[in-house]
């Protein structure tokens, strides 16, 4: 069992000559992770300031990015770093396919990379819900009404989703929850495992 | 000659540190000033008591906020019904004419004079604007003596 642990995996057990160079992965899963690390951080730094609600969402975006101290910083650093992972991720997956990286024994890690990939998108939308502009709230309705086709369950699915939110304005408390607690929470966890992987099926790169 | 910097990994890695712990030290400041305020949560000092108020009442609650109001043949006056003993909010008991704290059991007389328990002094007073409309604007912020009336 003890090969198996999470933290033996962390490093490498030898690195052969020629593995090093970086034109290889473009450190884009790398990158994807720094800027979570990022958005991590900052993200449980607003949530100090930020009021989630219909009437109180966006003018709380406002009083952090203009009357906090150093509060425009750290909300462009979300912005800014849930914007790049956006992109690394999905340049990630091209270089994937590109090294045929996809293929036997890591079928299993492209599949977690995947999920990896919609939880992302679904934060990012999320997090643009919760800046509860008229954008927002038109985003929010569009995304309501999307769910709302699904037979059975839709209804309920928006429910749990997204709350009730209004047409001017996509910050529910529901939304908050999701976006600050549990996709993350399930995307850390998705990730450590994702690495894992790599080592198991046999990658030698540090990470 | 100065010695030439040789640019191993362990020196690499070394500057790395030494900028992870600069960086660190550099963003206490703005972390802490970021943290600590309270720019979001602005609350005003005035309280305004709006509704009709006879001569000679007994003390009548804000709603608002924890003032109470008052009027005697003197003029208006306005108490701060926080306990100074730790700041639970007093309530007036007119059949009892005592102020009473649900707190630590601290009794207050009808002017705020504290009559039992553990609180030192007397209940605050605010100072009382009369507004053209009839209208009270009570400052919290600025504390008055217990004979001032507006």
């Amino acid at each position: 069992m003890k090969d198996q642990n999470f933290v033996n995996h962390i490093r490498p057990r030898f690195i052969p000559d020629g593995v090093l160079t970086i034109l290889y992965t473009f450190c884009l899963g790398g990158l994807s992770f720094l800027a979570f690390v990022i958005l991590g951080v900052t993200g449980f730094l607003l949530m100090f300031h930020y009021q989630p609600g219909d009437s109180t969402g966006f003018g709380s975006i406002l009083t952090i990015a203009s009357v906090i101290p150093y509060g425009s910083v750290i909300r462009n650093l979300h912005y800014w770093a849930g914007q790049l992972m956006v992109v690394t991720v999905n340049l990630h997956m091209l270089r994937v396919v590109w090294t045929h990286s996809y293929k036997s024994p890591k079928q299993l890690n492209w599949l977690i990379g995947v999920a990896l990939l919609i939880l992302i998108l679904v934060l990012d939308f999320t997090g643009y819900l919760l800046i509860g502009s008229q954008e927002s709230g038109a985003a929010a309705t569009v995304a309501v009404n999307i769910l709302g086709l699904i037979p059975g369950m839709g209804k309920g699915l928006a429910q749990i989703m997204f709350g009730e939110p209004s047409a001017l304005s996509g910050s529910t408390l529901v939304v908050y929850v999701w976006h600050c607690v549990g996709l993350p929470i399930f995307a850390l966890f998705l990730q450590l495992y994702h690495f894992w992987r790599i080592r198991r099926d046999g990658g030698v790169r540090p990470l | 000659m100065p010695k030439q910097i040789e640019w191993t990994r362990r020196a690499v890695l070394r500057l790395g540190w030494f900028g992870i712990i600069a960086a660190s030290t550099l963003s206490i400041d703005p972390l802490v000033k970021y943290l600590t305020s309270k720019e979001d949560q602005l609350q005003s000092p005035l309280v305004v008591y709006n509704k009709p108020l006879d001569k000679n009442s007994d003390w009548q609650s804000a709603a608002t906020a924890r003032v109470w109001v008052k009027r005697d043949s003197r003029g208006a006056m306005a108490l701060v019904a926080s306990c100074t003993h730790l700041g639970c909010e007093v309530t007036y008991h007119p059949n009892r004419k005592e102020w009473l704290c649900p707190c630590h059991g601290s009794v207050y007389d009808v002017e705020g004079r504290p009559l039992s328990g553990p609180a030192p002094k007397a209940l605050q007073r605010a100072a009382v604007e009369i507004k053209p409309d009839g209208s009270l604007m009570i400052n919290t912020a600025q504390q008055v003596e217990m004979d001032y009336r507006a």
